[in-house]
């Protein structure tokens, strides 16, 4: 991998995608766990936004590309062109808001619809910081993840509740599915496992065209 | 319809820049340079003023045109100056009497020495005798019984002194009729018309609703308490309350985008400058509560009218998958690659795509990147362009682009998008606002009378 110079190590690179109704709290999931903040009147996300955080992962280093995504449906079609590449997604619902996990079915279907099928999706509950406003059971939220096969957890970026855990479930899930694919192939050494696996952001540059004024 | 008048009138002005250099003091060379100036001023109405460069060459038209001109402002000149007074902020050169010019003269015009130059860029900066001059045309335009739209936006072009703002406003949008005894008539009516809007479609219960007028609503009164949190302003009640009626009014009357997030922002200008027609002192200590209920409607049909005006011109912006907005950021990349190949280079090769940053820019209109209360003054602009704004922002948002030119080319992709999200732009004052709206100016004047510079 040709990296830029000045661009830190690291073994793997994965995309992370974080979708939800707005208002549910991706933009502070996401500044909570690259940047260790919270704000309580974060501006609302226009088209994507985008944060890394590199951790460790049964000692190698990974490196988490995080696109946060705006909520309002008016956006999907500015949005879902970010869940190429996509190797990881978290799936986020309001705690207090029924509403938002009654549209985590279309949500996912979203996903499904744009991503890799081996992508590995965690359903989030957050503002678990809000007990007394719950409006979403956790065993209601439990049984739809196992209906659909996703990772579950209920978070609360205001109190920094389990969100770096979330966060690391996901890549450790992808690493595990990425280290055991490279095994079976034999190709342990690369860096850069299958296809729709990992994605290299420099992959998709095109060649650089050559252009001067009145030259065209 | 309205396309730039000047150009217009003179096809003659294509090199609206002045080759300067950081601030200097200001000595007796002063009117030399004032007359090289007005040398290279002549026979145009000059919007906007001079740009600021670190160029010292003589200019080249043809080097000019070539890629890879450098920003200005990344010395930029920081928050020295202290007038807080868009009008008093803004240094201009205006066009004076002339008679002959021609192109080499022009370049001979423009080849003074540094030193000059610099004396240029410090007296124009004070030059408050221009500014109550220019309240006098103002108010000599907005006294006339029917107002030139089209001086009056030449005028509104370099900034609107801020106690006329919400007059100009209303009429640059052409809410307010340039006719004016027939103005006080037409808001009275439109502003019933509002409070009627607003009894038939947001002052209903919800079982009157669709589901459709349930969410939007739904998702108005998520983004309300959300809109410019860093102003403390915005966070009374009151205020959400009135952004909550007229972003839910405007919605069902256009339904063919509905709300779209990111319009509330748009809101904001008009509030703030409609507001302060009936509430003194500063922003942070305006409240609502000292308004009564007859204002606050007038308001906020003003401001209803006024975003309605904006958003006309730009109806395809906020439809679905928002066409208007990725044609304008296709736009933006091929003016950048024309300007500035490096940093158009650089991005494609990190695989950076204007996308990932421009979008909020042309969503929003810049009120995200820069500080809030240098909005108004940005909007002058804006207002002033009309009809001609969608293809203008391209050119503002170039320039606003590569006022970062060097830094870009540091940055790898990741930094990139990271840095272009959040822009170092808390400490801006007028003048690098100003700086990036004649570059924005220059490149404008350049390309439209060239156009095949932009064909690719």
């Amino acid at each position: 991998m040709s990296g830029y110079r000045g661009e830190e190590e690291y073994d793997y690179l994965f995309k992370l995608v974080l979708i939800g109704d707005s208002g549910v709290g991706k933009s502070n999931l996401l500044s909570r766990f690259t940047r260790n903040e919270f704000n309580l009147e974060s501006k609302s996300t226009i088209g994507v936004e985008f944060a890394t955080k590199t951790l460790n992962v049964d000692s190698k280093v990974i490196k988490a590309q995080i696109w946060d995504t705006a909520g309002q449906e008016r956006y999907r079609a500015i949005t879902s062109a970010y869940y190429r590449g996509a190797v990881g997604a978290l799936l986020v619902y309001d705690v207090t808001r029924n509403v938002t996990f009654e549209n985590i079915e279309r949500w996912l279907k979203e996903l499904r619809d744009h991503t890799d099928p081996n992508i590995v999706v965690m359903l989030i509950g957050n503002k678990s910081d809000l007990q007394h406003l719950s409006a979403v059971s956790t065993e209601d939220a439990k049984a739809f993840a196992e209906r659909e096969s996703l990772y579950f957890m209920e978070t609360s970026a205001l109190e920094a509740t389990n969100v770096e855990n979330a966060f690391k479930e996901v890549l450790s899930q992808i690493y595990h599915i990425v280290s055991k694919k490279a095994v079976e192939t034999g190709n342990e050494s690369s860096s850069l496992p299958s296809k729709g696996e990992t994605i290299n952001v420099k992959d998709d540059s095109s060649a650089p065209k050559k252009s001067s004024c009145c030259s065209s | 319809m309205m396309k730039k008048k000047e150009e217009e009138e003179d096809p003659n002005h294509n090199h609206p820049t002045i080759p300067t250099s950081p601030l200097s003091s200001i000595d007796s060379r002063f009117n030399q340079t004032l007359r090289n100036v007005q040398g290279l001023l002549k026979g145009r109405s000059f919007p906007g003023k001079v740009l600021i460069t670190r160029r010292t060459d003589p200019i080249d038209y043809p080097t000019l045109l070539s890629p890879g001109i450098r920003s200005p402002t990344d010395n930029n000149c920081g928050p020295s100056n202290n007038m807080d007074d868009s009008v008093e902020k803004e240094a201009r050169i205006r066009s004076q009497t002339n008679t002959d010019s021609d192109n080499s003269k022009l370049k001979t015009s423009t080849s003074t020495n540094e030193s000059a130059t610099k004396e240029v860029e410090k007296s124009t900066m004070g030059a408050r005798a221009t500014d109550s001059a220019r309240i006098m045309k103002f108010t000599k335009e907005l006294s006339a019984p029917a107002v030139i739209l089209d001086k009056l936006r030449e005028l509104a072009w370099s900034g609107v002194p801020p106690y006329l703002r919400p007059s100009v406003w209303r009429l640059l949008l052409g809410y307010a009729p340039p006719n004016s005894d027939r103005r006080e008539s037409v808001l009275r009516r439109k502003r019933l018309e509002y409070l009627d809007c607003v009894a038939q479609y947001y002052d209903v219960s919800d079982n009157e609703r669709t589901d459709e007028e349930i969410n939007m609503l739904r998702q108005i009164s998520v983004d309300c308490p959300r809109t410019v949190p860093d102003v403390a302003f915005f966070q009374q009640a009151e205020v959400q309350k009135s952004l909550e009626r007229i972003l839910y009014t405007w919605a069902i009357r256009h339904p063919a985008s509905g709300y779209v997030q990111g319009i509330n922002d748009l809101l904001t200008p008009f509030l703030v400058v409609f507001l302060s027609e009936h509430l003194e002192d500063g922003l942070d200590k305006w409240s609502m509560l000292n308004l009564s209920v007859e204002d606050i409607s007038n308001i906020e049909a003003d401001c209803y009218w006024c975003l309605s005006k904006l958003l006309e011109g730009m109806q395809d912006h906020y439809t679905f998958a928002q066409p208007g907005i990725q044609r304008l950021v296709f736009k933006l990349k091929e003016l950048v690659r024309r300007i500035d190949e490096p940093v158009s280079r650089h991005m494609e090769e990190q695989g950076l795509e204007f996308l990932q940053f421009a979008f909020r820019w042309f969503n929003c209109l810049l009120i995200r990147e820069i500080p809030f209360h240098l909005i108004n003054r940005l909007w002058d602009t804006y207002l002033a362009e009309g009809d001609a704004l969608p293809d203008f922002l391209v050119y503002i948002f170039a320039s606003f682009l590569l006022t970062w030119s060097d830094k870009l080319l540091k940055l790898d992709f990741q930094e990139m998008v990271m840095f272009l999200q959040h822009l170092p732009t808390q400490n801006w004052t007028y003048m690098e606002l100003e700086v990036v709206l004649s570059r924005a100016y220059m490149w404008h004047s350049m390309f439209e009378s060239c156009p095949s510079h932009l064909a690719s």
